[in-house]
């Protein structure tokens, strides 16, 4: 019986959720909140989860030697001021420890793994006994340049009297190669978006609906009467 | 003419109209399965044979950490390598740096037992479960696993598994596995594993994070991507385990088809007003 | 309280943490002093960890003061909902709490895990999977080429569709290799200064916080 339940409950939230993209209706609004509660719910559960793992269990454990612990857990605390009027400036205190070591853990690796590694991978031989890979080295060059200056050096030379200089025109083909190449790798993000998109879709299908058509048959009845119903009241204005 | 290109161009562009299409096509494999053959691209070769090259018996750490909407992308990844990764006897210590990853872990146990049958918990695998912290918990289970949590995603003291004394620190590990829905992920590791560590790296990911991530294999950062529900698919056909991948790859087929004939709708009727010089 | 405690120790506090955190992944003395360094190191990165994880349990209280803001404005037609919303998630927490109390692990608590698994989990899908409809609308309406950077978009985007799918391998096997030239050669260098990007966008906060010029983390004004 519960089962029977679950499995209906599953493929009506899904199917109510969908319904959104043919009109807002209530079964849609409640499916909505249901999932805000339960997300909302299930992030402090695992969130309380991973405090355990971290703080909670070291501390029962041994007590003595973990009692510094007890400092990240007022510190976290200290997030509780912020709804106060008069204290909330004590809340800057966890925002800025937490903020800080994030911000530093990125800090100091990222001009090696974002930058220098990112260079290096653009120094490539432009002549190579293999016109194919000649051809890649050069594309990777030049696409990683223009794109580079049209993303990070955007100053365009001014025009002087109507007539463009020849750092103008340079530039302007340099800007015209990079959004050319971001044009491709737009095209290329373009269509595994719409992989994913229907791949959230049809995984839905395959694991909550198809395999049980009576439950969403009675689903998309109901959801098909509250449409009905908030059409006619959108008409009643 | 009866109806002038706008008003045609305004009917076909129905919202309603359009998802209905989109729905017939996505259910057609259902009632007429198609059974169109995959080609095994190069790049999911390559995550095949570096995995099947690696040392039996080595240490794999794998961030599990994607959301439930991913799971049709990223769950036929994971299901594939890890059954991959256990028949080479490799030893996998399963973490997750996103609220929704240990429920996705668990779900995949329960959907795919006989990944995990004949292999001992403890010994062969472990689950850590969620670390918040982002990019200090990539870093933290870098420096010491047993530094970081004091226990399992099930509530075994960590120092009771026999597998996190073997292997507890990135060095250890051969190679680190990423399945993962976001984006900001890939960065923590290539920053907290790969940069100080070399710790080798292979991201299983959503297709549209694909395009973005690979700088990262161009420079030498991550080994290679797996990217979308096609990359799980050809995984499964290489390993011989067919699941949730293969299963959607004819769906794949004839939704892309209406895409595409969207596509191609939509820009006829642009260029025929446009050419007629009807105001649109 | 004076601006002191308010701003300044606050963000020296944040810019005190950076200096010392990358010095002490840089500096190198000798072995013994690395080890006490590397000690300290991790000890704010544990901290962090844990600050983060009560970060994220404020974050779920914000969402209930909302909707309980909600029902106080008295909107009889949001009242139900939002108290779906609050009794669901207090229901959550405290069957996690039960669980901590009873020592048995978070996720495996029934209660919780039906919340989650019959609840949460096709709810979150669902509305991600939501997107689909309005790709097929975009699909139809905005994927024109009414320039040449459209049509190069569109053409590659045709490719690349046609190379994930079977449905392209049965029309020309060539579409699976092109599409992953297409992502390997131009598609990587077109997203590479976007990486490098992020790394310089990262540096300039972290600068940007040490010299104490950037204040938005801190939210209100004084």
């Amino acid at each position: 019986m519960i089962e029977a339940i679950q499995i209906w409950l599953s493929a009506a939230l899904v199917i109510w959720i969908w319904s959104f993209v043919y009109k807002d209706n209530y079964l849609y609004r409640l499916a909505q909140h249901i999932f805000l509660g339960a997300a909302a719910g299930y992030s402090i559960g695992i969130s309380l989860d991973s405090l355990n793992k971290t703080a909670l269990v070291p501390l029962a454990k041994s007590p003595t030697t973990n009692m510094h612990l007890i400092i990240p857990i007022i510190i976290g605390l200290l997030f509780f001021f912020k709804y106060s009027r008069r204290y909330y400036w004590v809340a800057r205190y966890g925002v800025g420890i937490a903020l800080a070591v994030g911000t530093a853990l990125a800090f100091r690796t990222a001009p090696m793994a974002n930058i220098i590694r990112q260079v290096n991978a653009v120094l490539l031989p432009l002549w190579t006994p293999d016109p194919v890979k000649t051809l890649n080295n050069w594309i990777h060059v030049v696409i990683t340049l223009s794109a580079l200056v049209y993303f990070i050096f955007t100053v365009t030379p001014r025009v002087v009297e109507g007539r463009p200089t020849i750092t103008y025109r340079v530039y302007d083909a340099v800007l015209r190669i990079g959004i050319y190449g971001m044009m491709v790798a737009f095209g290329a993000t373009l269509a595994n978006t719409i992989m994913t998109r229907l791949a959230f879709f049809i995984s839905m299908n395959i694991q909550y609906l198809q395999p049980y058509p009576l439950e969403s048959l009675s689903a998309i009845i109901l959801v098909a009467i509250a449409i009905l119903f908030a059409m006619r009241r959108a008409r009643a204005g | 003419m009866g109806i002038s290109l706008k008003r045609l161009d305004t009917i076909i562009g129905t919202r309603q109209l359009l998802y209905t299409l989109l729905i017939i096509f996505t259910l057609i494999p259902m009632f007429f399965p198609l059974r169109l053959p995959i080609s095994i691209s190069a790049r999911t070769k390559k995550v095949y044979s570096y995995i099947d090259n690696l040392k039996p018996g080595s240490y794999i750490f794998i961030d599990f950490d994607y959301d439930p909407a991913g799971r049709g992308e990223i769950e036929p990844q994971a299901v594939a390598t890890m059954k991959h990764l256990f028949d080479k006897n490799c030893k996998l210590v399963i973490a997750s740096l996103g609220t929704t990853g240990p429920v996705m872990f668990e779900i995949m146990r329960k959907t795919n037992p006989d990944i995990f049958a004949g292999k001992e918990y403890g010994k062969d695998w472990v689950n850590i479960g969620y670390v918040a912290g982002g990019e200090s918990a990539a870093a933290g289970l870098a420096r010491s696993i047993s530094g970081t949590v004091a226990a399992d995603a099930y509530g075994n003291p960590i120092g009771n598994l026999p597998l996190i004394k073997e292997a507890d620190k990135a060095e250890q590990f051969a190679l680190a596995i990423v399945y993962t829905t976001g984006t900001d992920t890939l960065y923590y590791f290539v920053r907290q594993w790969f940069t100080p560590y070399k710790v080798p790296l292979i991201m299983g990911i959503l297709g549209v994070m694909g395009p973005a991530a690979e700088p990262f294999v161009a420079a030498g950062q991550a080994v290679e991507l797996l990217v979308g529900q096609v990359a799980g698919a050809e995984y499964e056909v290489l390993v011989g385990r067919p699941g949730i991948g293969l299963g959607a790859m004819d769906a794949q087929s004839t939704s892309h088809a209406i895409i595409l004939i969207f596509i191609i709708l939509g820009n006829i009727m642009f260029w025929s007003v446009r050419l007629r010089g009807e105001k649109r | 309280m004076s601006v002191v405690w308010r701003r300044t120790i606050p963000q020296l506090l944040v810019a005190i943490i950076l200096v010392v955190m990358t010095a002490l992944y840089f500096l190198y003395i000798d072995k013994t002093t690395k080890a006490t360094l590397n000690y300290w190191d991790g000890l704010l990165i544990n901290y962090s960890i844990v600050i983060a994880a009560m970060a994220a349990i404020v974050g779920g209280v914000d969402l209930a003061r909302y909707h309980v803001s909600l029902i106080m404005k008295r909107e009889r037609e949001q009242i139900p909902f939002s108290l779906i919303t609050i009794i669901l998630e207090v229901v959550c927490v405290i069957f996690a709490f039960y669980a901590l109390a009873t020592g048995v692990p978070i996720l495996t608590q029934p209660q919780f895990s039906w919340i989650y698994l019959n609840l949460q989990v096709p709810t979150s899908s669902a509305m991600y999977s939501i997107l689909v409809f309005y790709v097929a609308s975009a699909a139809y309406r905005t994927f024109r080429a009414r320039n040449p950077p459209a049509l190069l978009l569109l053409i590659v985007g045709v490719i690349v569709m046609l190379g994930n799918t079977s449905l392209g391998f049965a029309i020309w096997p060539g579409f699976t290799p092109l599409k992953d030239w297409i992502m390997t050669v131009p598609n990587a260098a077109g997203y590479r200064p976007i990486v490098i990007g992020v790394g310089l966008g990262t540096i300039i906060l972290g600068l940007r916080l040490i010299l104490r010029k950037e204040v938005t983390w801190m939210g209100r004004r004084d």
